[in-house]
């Protein structure tokens, strides 16, 4: 399956306050970029041509793992509000 | 919103709500903050609720009336290259009837029940709520921020039961960040598949489930694949090393899909339908990478406090979260009793942990992270699994060797002489 419809299976309540912001002259500096491929819900893209990390917080997971592999403090990451964010129904 | 309890848990987890449901039997007032909107719906595991003394002690009916799936009937490890398999499958009817040693749950459905249960003692769950920040005065931690519905909770003590990434344990100065050597990703696909299909499938009757574990399923990433069976599904996923992922430069979620397209893997899973996708970090440095577990005012609990190993066998997470839980609880019960908050009161906590199964079995598996570490264990050894069964059954009229001599030439091919030695003495030092 792709990741697109793997991320479709779980129920997001989207908060209009991102809880991750990027800091987006420092990964323009990073050597590594691993949030981009770690992800498992991959809401990190690179973009060469702009030189650009974007992130669409809105089907993160809140794992965490981005958060762990960015060593170059350039996250803002927090839990979304009480209430916002994933809802597993199953899992 | 602003009040006061003697005890504010953070979390309605394992450790969270087994915590609150003690605090609250002994009469003391206690708060559970959820920051989901449900308990359990932030929650996610490979499946495996183990048989845990404590949570039987608590709600001795327990199997009667919380949502379980199925018994752990049937446990099998399993060796994979490309296109084999060499598989260990142990089944007994000591495994078939109660106290039974294990049951696959879905966390909404457990953590929600757990939760319903303190209420019922008497707890005040708060859900919809994240803990922003702890309260800290005069050094001693009395209270939380709250995120959601915004306001201060304040108490005698916090318990820190939010999680492997517990950002109150770092706000307190107990522990520092995770580091990825020390971390792992679990990713995990539920799946239906109708009740008859898997009971034909894996060779089960009534409530009985499988357990499977793979070894050599993860892309060379250090790691391992599962899979459990639900009562009406399957639950399937990896947990791989953070570093090591991140080493690969491959998305998670690929080398899942590469896992079910594996040849014996496959058969497994036909015909079953995707219902949901779920991702976790599971904190697997062991005893070695524990933070400190108390400070004045907060102890933490289950995950946030690091407890949780695997020694390539066992993997336990939930039941050292419910008894952690239990204890920080008997703490703080006897800290309240005796008006004192302190740090060095509180260390009642580790001594209590220190006594117990949970860090007793963490010391005994110091090493095993370190085991975990040796690469040969993903890439080399379910090769040379797979070549010696290949050899012992291959009928070719090519000579045969005796066994000893099959296995030696293949682990010196495979692997080489200095690599067995320095992977043995690591195996030997984790498990013998």
């Amino acid at each position: 399956m792709n990741i697109e419809a793997l991320t479709q299976l779980a129920q997001f309540e989207v908060d209009d306050r991102a809880h991750i912001v990027v800091d987006k002259d420092i990964c323009r500096t990073c050597d590594h970029r691993a949030c981009v491929d770690a992800c498992p819900a991959n809401c990190y893209t690179w973009d060469e041509a702009t030189r650009l990390l974007s992130i669409v917080y809105e089907t993160c997971l809140e794992c965490g793992t981005c958060y762990c592999v960015c060593d170059k403090g350039a996250l803002d990451w927090g839990y979304p509000r009480g209430g916002y964010g994933v809802r597993y129904r199953l899992t | 919103m602003a009040k006061s309890f003697d005890v504010i848990c953070v979390g309605a987890g394992p450790a969270g709500s087994l915590a609150a449901l003690k605090l609250a039997r002994a009469g003391k007032s206690v708060c559970l903050l959820e920051r989901g909107s449900r308990p359990g719906e932030k929650n996610m595991f490979g499946g495996l609720l183990h048989h845990t003394p404590v949570l039987n002690e608590l709600i001795p009916d327990f199997a009667g009336h919380a949502p379980l799936e199925r018994h752990v009937y049937q446990k099998t490890l399993a060796f994979l290259t490309d296109e084999s398999a060499v598989s260990l499958t142990f089944e007994s009817g000591s495994f078939d009837r109660a106290p039974f040693n294990g049951f696959t749950v879905f966390r909404p459905a457990f953590d929600g029940w757990l939760a319903a249960e303190a209420e019922r003692a008497g707890a005040l769950l708060l859900t919809d709520c994240t803990a922003e920040n702890l309260i800290i005065k005069d050094g001693q931690v009395s209270g939380v921020t709250v995120k959601g519905r915004e306001g201060e909770l304040h108490a005698h003590i916090v318990i820190a039961a939010d999680g492997v990434l517990s950002l109150l344990a770092k706000q307190a100065g107990l522990r520092g960040d995770l580091r990825p050597a020390a971390t792992g990703l679990g990713i995990k696909l539920l799946l239906g598949l109708p009740e008859e299909v898997i009971n034909e499938r894996f060779g089960l009757v009534r409530d009985q489930g499988a357990d499977i574990s793979f070894v050599g399923a993860t892309g060379g990433m250090r790691g391992g694949a599962f899979l459990y069976t639900n009562r009406a599904g399957l639950s399937v996923g990896l947990v791989v090393h953070l570093d090591s992922l991140t080493a690969s430069g491959k998305p998670p979620y690929e080398v899942l899909d590469e896992f079910l397209a594996h040849p014996q893997v496959r058969k497994l899973v036909k015909g079953a339908v995707p219902l949901e996708y779920s991702a976790h970090l599971i904190p697997e440095g062991g005893y070695k990478a524990m933070p400190r577990l108390y400070g004045d005012g907060l102890m933490l609990a289950g995950d946030a406090a690091g407890l949780c190993y695997t020694n390539g066998i066992n993997l336990e997470g939930i039941n050292l979260a419910m008894t952690s839980g239990v204890l920080a609880a008997e703490t703080a019960i006897a800290a309240i009793e005796a008006g004192d908050y302190s740090a060095r009161f509180l260390s009642l906590y580790k001594k209590k942990l220190d006594a117990s199964f949970v860090i007793k079995d963490m010391k005994t598996f110091k090493n095993a992270a370190g085991m975990m570490h040796r690469e040969n264990i993903f890439k080399k050894y379910p090769r040379v699994l797979a070549n010696i069964m290949e050899r012992l059954y291959r009928v070719d009229g090519r000579p045969r060797s005796r066994l000893l001599r099959l296995v030696r030439r293949e682990v010196l091919r495979q692997v080489g002489l200095k690599d067995i030695i320095a992977d043995g003495i690591k195996i030997g030092r984790s498990l013998l």
